[in-house]
């Protein structure tokens, strides 16, 4: 527990150690200014250190004031630290499915867990293995669904580069400019509450009214930290097979996820969305990401494919209309030739007879 | 809820539809041993753009069927229609 000075907060240790010095040292009546007053206690015990005895009286760095005890619930679960969490997350991670989890029991989760990471570990990584195996890193988690809610508004609507810097007074009384821009600023706030009550409309880009739908009830996420379809593909076969794309895994390869307890788990989770990339994706949506063949690679030789091809019907199609032009008049050319001939036999015979 | 009179429950519904939050909510207010109870639990979800409306069908153990308008019906309604008909049951079932 931090040491604590018995004196109330609001007006602090300067006006008890003002008292007392009053009574000490009647002489400081005198210089005291009016101004000191009105700086915080802190600053007055910083700012009357140069000129009385009361230096000796600084607070300590770990002075909390007794109308802001530290809190006693644990940080993992308090909910500015939560919300935190949740915003890098969203910043961070560009391959998330949504789900929704209808009374899970613990054994259940932990079933799926297992039988997710066991689907993960195996996957095949394809010709460009990722510099880092990430595998590790997929995690299906439970979420506050209300606090998740608040976070996407805060990453679509808060955007910290256009926060003013404010004047802050430091302890030392020197005036700085500091830019309070993070997420749990009061500017963060304001541009949540100020399109949350429809003074600002929503931004054209933003996936929000897409995506808070589906943040209803309990929500679970799985979140892979890289656009891998491979990966994407092997959680899907896991956690909502679907059989001709996606099929379950076989008895024989993953006999454990065929416990009665591990399927009645995944019978309560269902999948009903995806944000890929910053877009939002449905069911059928998140399938095709997943069955993209070869992952990103594969898409861009597909499309450098495509756009050769094109470039070739193209030149071809150009050459085609001059060829084609030029065939035309050649075979004109011979036509006319061939028929002047003849005339011109028919004049040479003419010329002899006379 | 009493859900221990239901033996089937159909449900169709786009996620995307912000209307539907009643029947994914019903869903949640299942137990968790209600497929092991025997409650037969189907769900159909609609695509992103679909504009077909959602249903929910309920199956009750005596045999009556229910089908509800979850689009505009709330979380709150739902549960009262089940329930009126669940304590029907459940007193017949005292009585036994």
């Amino acid at each position: 527990m931090p040491l604590r000075l018995r004196c109330p907060a609001t007006r602090g240790l300067g006006c008890s150690s003002q008292r007392q010095h009053m009574a000490a040292l009647p002489l400081l009546r005198t210089t005291y200014s009016p101004i000191s007053q009105i700086i915080p206690s802190r600053s007055y015990a910083a700012v009357a250190s140069s000129s009385s005895p009361v230096s000796n009286l600084r607070l300590p760095a770990n002075y909390v004031p007794p109308t802001k005890p530290p809190t006693a619930r644990s940080p993992d679960v308090r909910k500015s630290q939560l919300l935190r969490s949740y915003t890098s997350l969203l910043r961070s991670t560009p391959l998330m499915l949504i789900f929704q989890h209808s009374n899970l029991t613990a054994v259940e989760w932990a079933a799926i867990r297992r039988e997710l990471r066991f689907a993960l570990a195996s996957v095949d990584p394809g010709p460009n293995p990722p510099p880092v195996d990430f595998a590790s890193q997929i995690q299906l988690q439970v979420i506050r669904t209300r606090i998740f809610d608040v976070a996407l508004k805060i990453v679509e609507f808060h955007d910290p580069k256009s926060v003013e810097p404010t004047t802050a007074v430091t302890a030392s009384g020197k005036q700085v400019k500091v830019t309070y821009n993070h997420d749990l600023s009061e500017s963060a706030y304001e541009a949540v509450q100020k399109v949350s009550k429809g003074t600002v409309p929503v931004p054209s880009e933003s996936q929000y009214p897409e995506l808070a739908p589906l943040l209803v009830g309990p929500v679970a996420l799985l979140t892979i930290p890289a656009v891998s379809p491979a990966h994407l593909a092997a959680a899907l076969k896991v956690l909502s097979p679907s059989p001709p794309a996606f099929p379950a895994p076989t008895r024989k390869k993953q006999p454990s996820y065929y416990d009665p307890i591990a399927q009645a788990g995944l019978q309560k989770l269902l999948l009903i969305g995806g944000r890929i990339e910053g877009k939002v994706f449905d069911l059928e949506g998140v399938k095709w990401v997943g069955g993209i063949e070869a992952g990103l690679d594969g898409l861009r030789a597909q499309l450098v494919y495509m756009l050769q091809s094109a470039g070739l019907g193209l030149t071809s199609a150009l050459e085609g209309a001059g060829k084609s032009l030029w065939l035309t008049m050649e075979s004109r050319r011979a036509d006319m030739e061939e028929a002047s001939k003849p005339a011109a036999a028919a004049a040479e015979g003419e010329e002899k007879k006379e | 809820m009493i859900s221990r009179f239901i033996t089937e429950v159909r449900m169709k519904f786009n996620p995307f539809n912000a209307r539907t939050r009643s029947a994914r909510l019903f869903l949640s207010n299942l137990p968790p041993t209600a497929r092991a109870d025997g409650m037969m639990i189907q769900t159909q979800l609609l695509p992103k753009a679909s504009t077909e409306a959602s249903s929910l069908y309920i199956k009750f153990k005596d045999g009556k069927e229910m089908n509800l308008d979850v689009e505009s019906m709330g979380i709150k309604s739902i549960v009262e229609e089940v329930d009126r008909h669940s304590r029907q049951l459940q007193k017949a079932a005292d009585l036994e």
